[in-house]
């Protein structure tokens, strides 16, 4: 059943993965109708020159020849070249995306571990002093733009007090080596991850303190406490797995959100990764890079969905047998 | 009621705007004589930005852009979560699941990338900004609207209306709009925020009119002149606590419409 | 064995809410022999079930909750939280309505029928357990929503005998399931309870279910007891006008035609925080005069074992 169940989420997925496809070609041909007027200097082009580009991009013939090359490529991972620097957009991808992926995995998994345990808390004891004290507090984090939060971070442990690098991901001017090299890097992204983490850690904290709350009212937390369980265990064991699961799908969605905050926080460090990248994107108005941006973002959190989706499945055997 | 008190100062600030500063003073030429940079003072309540302009104005105004791309984007995205909501839940069979498959594709594609691809494709006005925002913004308000069609259908009163011989429209409007209204009107003062986040996000990244600065787009301004290195808080953080306090302001309004409206979470 | 097994003195119970605090029981005085099955009768609002719940401490945070509880010499409401931890379940266990949601979804009902026995250090066997209730032992592998709401039930029962309790407090167990059930469910718990010598108190807003399993009966409005006395005369001849009105309303056991249109009984339970003056049922009562209105009535023994609250008996 189970896996007949994951296949299901599977297919679902690649529909998606099809509709963003189809998405994303027209958002940029049919939008646009004079392909090279974003283009920098167009103007200046001969027509020899504007038919080489424009076949450089693949946006020569019909829209349905543009369309079939434009799957076929993508497929094969051809996104063209980035106006601005000309080279391969997937090797401009490539070339960032392990600094991406250590930010924002780091980031997800701090603030999913945190919010949950706070939001838990809060619930399970709402209106105590726990929650009088955190939930103002995940309420004012949520409020706060992550770009801002990363601002007062570079602005007072960075530049003011110089506890940490103000960006970047390396210190170019040392040569580090080793465990040196290590620590230099790690300092690099103690700013980003904590601004990355804090920005998202109130929208999740306040989902499971709501969720924990709506399964505060089960009656089936009276049947564990009549059998005599401590109160701890009455949570551990019976209120938290029930109240995760309405979670799941709301962290795994939360998580597009976490890849737009990547953005700005890149953007306010200066950090070299797939953010920067964007904003670098949108200053050169470089349509080639933004696509495959944005079918990198979509990609990801596609995938992160179905990954909850099969989470759930084993964690409510409800899913499980009952599909 | 600290959410209605924060809420009210933000809108008469936007309102009194061009009572405390000129139009005219966001202008790059503005501020060719002031001096740049420059801390706080009697003329410059807020000091003065990079180019010589008044941040106090800045932020004035900044609030009128921004409660504008905010309540224009929610307009947006209620009108359509709702239109395509009550479509998905009253449909039955290839409509529905096609609105719900379009609803997961909203949902779950990521917002900001999203966004910035269409305000890069489209311009970069207030209005426009707007309805960007707005355009991608409705998929989880539909659901909800969608989930309570569902519900008060199970109801069956719509059941009667319909072999009574009352028309799809009709039964939309009198029996369901009804019954969702307050839904949507608490789900609209929830978008608000969100999209007033959303904007400033876009603006900080550089989709936003460097003249009618909204205020992530004086907070972009701040981090690309190197207020930050350069110790300038007067001109980073009160856009910043601005960006927080309307955000909290429509947060709390929006909860305590939905706990009115929806008895059940009365106690939450 | 001459001491009874429950005691309840003068006990009330108040709730908190926002619009200040509710008074769901107010001034209760019972008790339960050994072995002895006490039928606790009244509409939904009448406090039966708060005043049940209260004997394990069962409320929620902030609410109230005096007088006196003695359970097998001990005195319930005075215990630490620790020891009331190891009464609930090993000496008074509790069937809730288990049709809905008392089984934890998420867990096999092997392991929620283990916890409790774990919990006490019990030594019964989870396979037992449910043979004795009539569900096969491969279905201990099942999850609630895989079963039946007769299972659920039936599964509910099993839990609370698995740690041999003396008392079992059985709280509308046979409400929302459908009448062949209901009656299976009932003569499972009468056997149990003759079989195991349990003392039972057994809440229902159906009075016609009592007939099968209660010794006694008690009926509770508006968190008072208004009568008490044998279960069996009472069964037949009914002297508080409330219980008549109950009785009327439920001719025979589970009759889904009855429950729907109670006959004999209009107008609503009062609301807790605004009990009428004098005889709290006067308002609906058919035989109230208005010396019902100003007077407060007590339990007084209207024949030998046989109490009644009415100004009338």
């Amino acid at each position: 059943m189970t896996t007949r169940l994951v296949l299901k989420k599977l297919i679902d997925a690649v529909v998606l993965l099809a509709m963003v496809l189809v998405f994303n070609f027209f958002l940029f041909r049919v939008v646009d109708h004079d392909p090279l007027a974003k283009y920098r200097g167009h103007s200046k082009l001969s027509q020899a020159q504007r038919t080489a580009i424009i076949k450089r991009f693949g946006l020569d013939g019909s829209k349905w020849e543009q369309f079939v090359r434009f799957v076929d490529r993508t497929l094969h991972g051809d996104f063209g070249r980035s106006f601005n620097s000309t080279r391969p957009v997937v090797s401009e991808i490539l070339d960032r995306l392990p600094n991406t992926l250590l930010l924002v995995g780091i980031s997800t998994v701090l603030t999913i571990a945190i919010g949950i345990r706070i939001g838990i808390r809060a619930g399970w004891q709402r209106g105590g002093r726990f929650d009088r004290i955190s939930t103002p507090f995940s309420m004012a984090l949520y409020g706060t733009p992550e770009f801002f939060l990363g601002m007062l971070f570079l602005a007072f442990l960075g530049a003011k007090l110089g506890w940490f690098p103000t960006g970047g991901v390396t210190n170019p001017a040392a040569h580090y080596t080793g465990f040196s090299a290590i620590v230099d890097r790690a300092r690099h992204l103690v700013l980003p991850v904590a601004t990355l983490t804090l920005g998202y850690l109130g929208s999740y904290s306040l989902v499971m303190r709501t969720s924990m709350l709506d399964t505060l009212r089960e009656d089936y937390l009276t049947t564990a406490r009549a059998k005599g369980l401590r109160d701890r265990d009455v949570m551990r064991r019976h209120a938290v797995p029930n109240a995760l699961l309405p979670s799941v799908s709301l962290i795994a969605i939360g998580f597009g959100f976490i890849i737009g905050g990547a953005i700005t926080t890149e953007t306010v460090f200066s950090y070299p990764g797939l953010g920067l990248a964007t904003y670098q994107a949108i200053g050169n108005t470089d349509l080639p890079m933004m696509q495959a941006l944005f079918m990198f973002s979509s990609v990801a959190v596609i995938v992160f969905n179905i990954f909850a989706d099969v989470v759930l499945t084993f964690l409510d055997p409800r899913i499980r047998v009952g599909a | 009621m600290v959410g209605l008190a924060l809420m009210t100062l933000f809108v008469a600030m936007a309102l009194l705007a061009p009572v405390f500063a000129n139009r005219s003073e966001l202008q790059a030429a503005a501020g060719r004589n002031n001096p740049n940079l420059h801390a706080p003072n009697g003329k410059f309540w807020l000091g003065t930005d990079e180019i010589g302009r008044n941040v106090f104005a800045l932020v004035m105004w900044g609030a009128r852009v921004s409660l504008y791309i905010g309540l224009l984007a929610t307009v947006v995205a209620v009108v359509i979560g709702s239109v395509l909501g009550l479509i998905a839940g009253y449909a039955r069979g290839w409509v529905s699941r096609v609105m719900l498959a379009i609803d997961d594709f909203f949902l779950v594609l990521p917002f900001i990338p999203l966004a910035i691809v269409l305000a890069l494709l489209l311009g970069r006005s207030p209005t426009i900004m707007a309805l960007v925002i707005g355009g991608t913004f409705w998929a989880g308000g539909s659901r909800l609207i969608r989930a309570q069609v569902l519900s008060l259908r199970e109801r069956g009163y719509v059941e009667r209306a319909t072999a009574l011989g009352a028309s799809s429209r009709h039964i939309i409007m009198r029996h369901v709009l009804p019954g969702v209204a307050p839904l949507i009107i608490a789900n609209a003062s929830l978008i608000v925020p969100g999209a007033i986040l959303a904007e400033s996000t876009l603006a900080f990244l550089g989709l936003g009119d460097r003249f009618s600065p909204s205020w992530g787009k004086v907070l972009e301004g701040a981090q690309a002149s190197g207020a930050l290195t350069l110790n300038a808080w007067w001109y980073y953080l009160p856009p910043g606590l601005c960006i927080i306090g309307i955000v909290l302001a429509f947060t709390l309004v929006g909860n305590a419409l939905e706990r009115i409206f929806d008895p059940r979470l009365g106690d939450r | 064995m001459s001491d009874p097994l429950l005691v309840v003195r003068d006990l009330h119970v108040t709730y908190r809410s926002s619009r200040g605090p509710v008074p769901a029981v107010r001034g209760v005085s019972l008790h339960l022999d050994r072995g002895e099955t006490l039928g606790l009768a009244g509409e939904s609002g009448s406090g039966k079930s708060s005043m049940a719940m209260a004997l394990l401490r069962l409320v929620p945070v902030g609410t109230t909750i005096t007088g006196s509880v003695t359970l097998a010499g001990e005195d319930v409401l005075a215990m630490k939280p620790g020891r009331l931890r190891a009464v609930r379940w090993a000496e008074a266990a509790v069937v809730f309505q288990g049709a809905q949601h008392v089984l934890n979804p998420v867990h096999r009902i092997r392991r929620q029928i283990q916890e409790a026995i774990d919990t006490h250090r019990g030594n019964g066997k989870v396979a037992d357990l449910l043979e004795q209730v009539g569900i096969p032992r491969w279905r201990s592998d099942a999850y609630p929503h895989e079963l039946s709401g007769g299972q659920k039930q039936r599964v509910m029962i099993a839990m609370a005998l698995a740690c041999d309790p003396e008392l079992l407090i059985a709280d509308e167990p046979t409400t929302a399931l459908d009448v062949m059930v209901q009656a299976q469910v009932l003569q499972l718990l009468a056997d149990l309870q003759r079989d195991r010598g349990l003392a039972m108190i057994f809440i229902t807003h159906d009075l016609s279910v009592l007939s099968t399993v209660a010794d006694r009966l008690a009926v509770m409005y508006a968190g008072r007891l208004v009568e008490t006395g044998p279960a069996k005369e009472m069964l037949r001849g009914a002297r508080h006008p409330y219980t008549k009105a109950l009785a009327a309303a439920f001719p025979t056991i589970g009759d889904q035609s009855s429950r729907l249109a109670p006959s004999g009984l209009a107008g609503d339970p009062p609301d807790p925080m605004a009990v009428p003056s004098g005889c709290p049922f006067h308002p609906r009562c058919p035989i109230a005069t208005e010396e019902c209105a100003a007077t407060m009535v007590e339990l007084h023994e209207i024949s030998p074992g046989w109490e009644a609250a009415c100004l009338k008996l």
